[in-house]
């Protein structure tokens, strides 16, 4: 009881990671990015290779958040330089790493319990040695999600982070201050898919396997998770989004196990979280309009006014 | 704030308690957690087979040992999520049927060292699976037992088409199986990988086209999963398709040299038997690739192609159609 | 200076609706100049000035300030020297920011958008101080969220950010239009006090002909992409509004409204 507590909430704290990205896209950047389906399984892919061939565990979560960035700069340079709507920008990347990340593989590839991950490679075992496993991995997934909530929060507060606020707020000031918008928003995509590849580098690393059909749902989970924090922390202006993307991450995570545990049977479990996923929405009454914006993305622009 | 926090902590647990009292039942009975990939007629009949293999040993479900089902739905993410459920739940020892699963049901057993018995694995080395507290049953298809076959049935044949998926590992080393023993059946292999289901019909064209002289399937989950509309083009082309396992023999395949999924599942249920009696230890037991295989027909597909079966393997094969 | 010099204009070249707006149009804008701009809807009034920003583009021509061709120059980076504020009041802030982070992200404009903090509580007071000039109470309000004021509030400190740092051109385009009649005039008077305050050169579009008469230095009329009426100084003073709006009337009935 107790470990499945433990185990629902490693879980919550490890995909709160793509939560963030998802964030910064979806309500901070107001862009619908669905290279989130392929960055995440990049993150996977390229931990899974590095790790096989003896890097340092460490090491790879640096290399997963380098090559979601550059998975992000290539989504924001094909939406800004070459003018491709933003979802079809997604759409591309997420399907061009599809092919990237099983050339990076091979195929499927699993990591060999001989294999040192971040939650028993030395540094972790000298300061939590005397945890089992179990706790060990809620440990190092939470100081991970609390390291990278505490560096968004600040990085919000800064000049750079006020100025990606104002990007999806209102671009129109961003380019009265003098800035690029596209450069800002490019930079939205790098920081968030950047987080996206380190939750597939974390999930790598805790499942000891990349699978190339990862990544599939992923966008669909993070939108869900951004929603159910944000609806949940609505009335309380002060509660940061960061932390309504933890709380909503876990929620969802607790939702999945529930589900598992009361023997609901999986074919169903998708509906489930639609259904979950709607009744939030409508409770919420999320974001006026926020969602009818999304459709209009789908719906090709006849012009600038809203 | 603080009295909201307080109310959203008890809803929380609340919840938590809810929902897990059902899994901490009485501790008496160990529990059998089955991590099935997907529903799907081989891995169904995969486990049903373990259930009956540990029947075998004499073990009564109920008063042995009890059974912990989750079906994963082809989705990694959940077959992550039921793995460590598993875990938590402190099972007695997993079965993880299909290569995904067993990954997860290994990795989440790492946290307690829990055993775990895997089955419908292709290649347990390449899955990293050869190791530790752990065994299980390969499901390597008998290659030249399949190219020994396709040369009876056909005679003149030279070129064999296989539509395998580039990301299913197991797909991946039979193709390499196929081309390595291809040549000493006289046969060249014509194989298209694909990455999604919807690019299969296109791969059956495209080698429709080519003019290769049959087809064989793998075991892959991807296209398997269209062999109806597989079997309507090759149908229309006059081209034979072989099967790699019973259930596409009653789903329209001429003929399979395959094995018989209930008997893999059989011999793991065996195999946790012993692991769960306290013989050995899945450490102790390496796993087992089935040497037996059965060839499977289908007569009414066979005619429909006026293809003959030599008599020496009509002797052996067994008819295998749906009533 | 700014100049529009042989600025060439047309909209959806080569289909049925081909219109060609401007076709040798020369504009010149001395420095300290409050230029107020009129004109029926379509006279070129707004394209003008999306020219001068550089937000659409031109098919021949030149924009130069001081005599020197910007027209390489992206929309963004012609705001360096250039303050605008839109007849929508929502265009000018961001709604979630509060209005301390709008200010402060004005008041950075020019400067690097580094790591340092966003808000520069040395400033608050200066903020404070600003805000409280425009007698709206906004002052004790600097930890609200921008979209919770009113078009009017919201008005106010847009041409406040828009004029934070120094500027060489202020572009007011048409923002009044959308405020109620003693809003806008609240919003012409701040906007009048900001120019001669800060001695910005300004061009103020506007449909409002008394505003165009009152306020500013020079008086423009447009019409299908020419000027039809161009007073400054001594001869601005002497036009009423009643001979502009003669005039508006005028072309208003040439062209069949």
């Amino acid at each position: 009881m107790l470990d499945l507590i433990v185990s629902t909430l490693t879980q919550g704290f490890i995909y709160a990671l793509l939560s963030y990205g998802v964030y910064i896209t979806y309500k901070i950047l107001d862009f619908p990015d669905l290279t989130v389906d392929g960055s995440f399984p990049l993150g996977a892919a390229v931990t899974a290779l590095l790790l096989v061939n003896g890097v340092n565990p460490y090491l790879t979560l640096l290399v997963a958040l380098a090559v979601g960035a550059l998975a992000g700069l290539v989504t924001g340079l094909i939406h800004v330089k070459l003018g491709v709507r933003d979802l079809l920008a997604g759409i591309i990347t997420m399907t061009a790493l599809f092919s990237i990340n099983l050339q990076i593989a091979g195929s499927n590839l699993s990591v060999e319990r001989a294999i040192d991950t971040i939650f028993n490679a030395p540094p972790t075992m000298a300061l939590f040695g005397g945890c089992s496993l179990i706790v060990r991995k809620l440990i190092v997934s939470m100081i991970l999600a609390l390291i990278f909530k505490v560096l968004l929060d600040l990085y919000f507060k800064t000049k750079n982070g006020l100025l990606l606020r104002a990007v999806g707020d209102n671009s129109t000031l961003v380019t009265s201050l003098a800035k690029d918008r596209g450069f800002v928003k490019i930079l939205g995509l790098v920081i968030s898919n950047a987080l996206v590849a380190l939750a597939g580098c974390v999930v790598c690393q805790e499942q000891r396997a990349f699978s190339s059909t990862m990544g599939t749902g992923q966008v669909v989970f993070g939108l869900a998770t951004v929603i159910i924090g944000t609806t949940i922390f609505k009335k309380f202006d002060f509660v940061k989004g960061t932390t309504a993307a933890i709380v909503g991450s876990i929620l969802y995570k607790i939702c999945i196990q529930c589900a598992i545990n009361l023997g609901l049977p999986a074919n169903l479990l998708k509906l489930i979280t639609a259904v979950l996923f709607l009744v939030i929405l409508v409770l919420g009454n999320v974001k006026k309009g926020s969602l009818k914006k999304f459709g209009e993305r789908l719906a090709p622009k006849t012009g600038k006014g809203r | 704030m603080k009295k909201f926090t307080k109310i959203l902590c008890a809803a929380l647990a609340l919840m938590m308690i809810c929902a897990f009292s059902a899994c901490s039942k009485e501790n008496k009975i160990p529990v059998i957690g089955i991590n099935q990939y997907g529903e799907h007629p081989s891995l169904d009949n995969c486990r049903n087979g373990f259930l009956q293999g540990l029947a075998d040993a004499g073990l009564v479900e109920g008063e042995d040992f009890t059974v912990d089902y989750q079906n994963a739905g082809f989705d990694d993410d959940i077959a992550g999520d039921i793995a460590s459920s598993f875990s938590a739940n402190n099972v007695a020892l997993m079965c993880g049927i299909a290569t995904n699963s067993a990954v997860s049901c290994y990795a989440a057993a790492e946290d307690k060292d829990i055993p775990v018995i895997f089955t419908a694995v292709s290649d347990p080395v390449q899955a990293k699976l050869d190791s530790g507290n752990i065994t299980g049953t390969s499901d390597k298809l008998p290659v030249e037992a399949q190219l020994d076959l396709i040369r009876s049935i056909q005679p003149d044949a030279k070129t064999i088409g296989i539509i395998y998926t580039t990301s299913e590992p197991n797909s991946v080393s039979t193709i390499a199986d196929y081309q390595a023993n291809a040549a000493d059946y006289g046969f060249t292999i014509d194989a298209i990988g694909v990455t999604a289901q919807n690019e299969v019909t296109q791969a059956v064209d495209t080698l429709i086209n080519r003019g290769v002289d049959c087809f064989s399937n793998l075991t892959d989950n991807t296209v398997v999963g269209v062999l109806a509309s597989i079997l309507e083009k090759t149908n229309d082309a006059g081209i034979p398709v072989y099967g790699s396992e019973v259930e596409q023999v009653k789903g329209g395949c001429v003929a399979a040299a395959g094995i018989d999924y209930y008997a893999l599942g059989r011999q793991t249920g065996a195999m946790a038997a012993k692991v769960l009696k306290g013989e050995a230890s899945a450490s102790e037991i390496p796993y087992e690739t089935i040497s037996e295989y059965g060839i499977y027909i289908n007569s009414e597909a066979l005619a429909a192609l006026s293809l003959e079966l030599p008599a020496d393997v009509a002797e052996k094969a067994v008819e295998s159609k749906d009533a | 200076m700014l100049e529009l010099r042989n600025i060439s204009k047309v909209y959806n070249p080569g289909t049925v609706t081909e219109m060609c707006l401007f076709d040798g149009f020369n504009f010149k804008v001395a420095d300290g100049e409050f230029v107020s701009i009129v004109g029926s809807n379509g006279s070129g009034k707004t394209s003008m000035l999306n020219i001068i920003c550089g937000s659409i583009p031109i098919d021949g021509g030149d924009v130069l300030i001081d005599g020197v061709s910007v027209n390489h120059l992206a929309e963004f980076r012609r705001y360096r020297t250039f303050g605008r504020v839109y007849q929508n009041p929502a265009a000018g802030a961001c709604p979630n920011l509060t209005i301390l982070e709008n200010m402060s992200l004005a008041d950075n404009k020019g400067k690097r958008f580094g790591l340092s903090s966003g808000v520069n509580k040395k400033r608050a007071g200066y903020y404070r101080e600003q805000l409280a000039a425009l007698g709206l109470g906004l002052e004790d309000k600097m930890s609200v969220k921008m979209g919770s004021l009113s078009g009017g509030q919201r008005q106010a400190v847009a041409l406040l950010m828009a004029t934070l740092t120094p500027l060489d051109f202020l572009i007011l385009d048409e923002h009044t239009a959308a405020l109620d009649p003693h809003t806008a005039e609240i919003i012409m008077q701040l906007t009048d006090r900001i120019v001669r305050e800060k001695n910005l050169t300004a061009i103020m579009v506007t449909h409002n002909l008394r505003y165009a008469v009152e306020y500013g230095s020079r008086i423009v009329m447009m019409d299908r992409g020419h000027i039809v009426l161009d007073k400054a100084g001594e001869e601005k003073r002497n036009t009423s509004t009643d001979d502009v709006l003669h005039l508006f009337n005028q072309i208003s009935i040439e062209c069949g409204n």
